[in-house]
């Protein structure tokens, strides 16, 4: 089962803007280093974040519930959150637990980038 | 076709349940789709069976072919004090979203992601029988 324990990496993009690279299994373990990694870019001045689950297969609710506490964390600091990469099953649990109608959902890294930088330019 | 796991509750075992569907599902030619589905529902069915079940659990997978669709039926079974299924209420986002409280997403999670659920439940024996067929329904 090692192969499902969460790899993290973190990344500033741009001045407000931070990528979260997430491939595994997000349980609790894995919503929390997701957070952990969120709370870190929000204390660098990252307003809009990006978490990309490429490389992950299988979730559980816990975890999403984590996602959620991030997303609502944001929308407080009149942020955005967008996730890209997601499987048709991830896609349809993030819909059924509701974070799909706050945050963006795009089909990959480059789609994101390029819709969020739009956003940021208008 | 048939895989009968004994379970204990330790971290992460709902992964080794998950792996069965997959290796299951995969031999019924499952698309990957519909196992990756069946995958989350297994594991949240397990989840709740190591929060509420009080001790081991048993997961039982085999193939069917009701009606001449195949399908792979998944059972999770504990020993807990059992609910009413009823009355189990059905989360939903707008109960959650400004919430303190995000738990309780399990069953909701089932029903929505498989293509049948059963729950059976009394005192000392809750079971949880899921269906996902090979194909989507016609």
């Amino acid at each position: 089962m090692n192969e499902e324990r969460i790899k993290i990496s973190q990344d500033l993009l741009s001045d407000g803007f931070g990528l979260i690279a997430a491939s595994g299994y997000i349980n609790n373990e894995g919503g929390q280093a997701i957070a952990d990694a969120a709370n870190k870019l929000m204390g660098q001045g990252c307003k809009t974040l990006l978490i990309d689950l490429d490389g992950t297969r299988i979730i559980n609710s816990i975890g999403v519930s984590i996602l959620l506490e991030i997303l609502e964390k944001l929308m407080d600091e009149k942020g955005q959150l967008a996730f890209c990469n997601l499987t048709p099953t991830i896609s349809k649990t993030f819909e059924i637990m509701g974070l799909v109608q706050y945050a963006s959902v795009y089909s990959d890294r480059e789609a994101a980038q390029s819709a969020i930088a739009g956003d940021a330019s208008v | 076709m048939e895989v009968v796991l004994h379970l204990p509750v330790v971290p992460n075992v709902e992964l080794v349940a998950a792996k069965a569907v997959e290796t299951l599902g995969g031999a019924l030619g499952m698309h990957q789709t519909h196992i990756e589905a069946a995958s989350v529902a297994m594991v949240e069915a397990c989840l709740n069976a190591m929060e509420h079940g009080g001790g081991p659990f048993t997961v039982r997978l085999r193939s069917d072919n009701q009606e001449s669709r195949p399908c792979l039926v998944i059972e999770v079974e504990d020993h807990g004090e059992g609910f009413d299924p009823a009355t189990a209420p059905k989360n939903s986002a707008s109960r959650v979203h400004g919430s303190t409280m995000k738990r309780g997403w399990g069953l909701t999670l089932i029903r929505e992601l498989m293509d049948e659920v059963q729950i059976r439940s009394g005192p000392g024996m809750t079971q949880v029988s899921m269906r996902k067929y090979v194909e989507r329904a016609p």
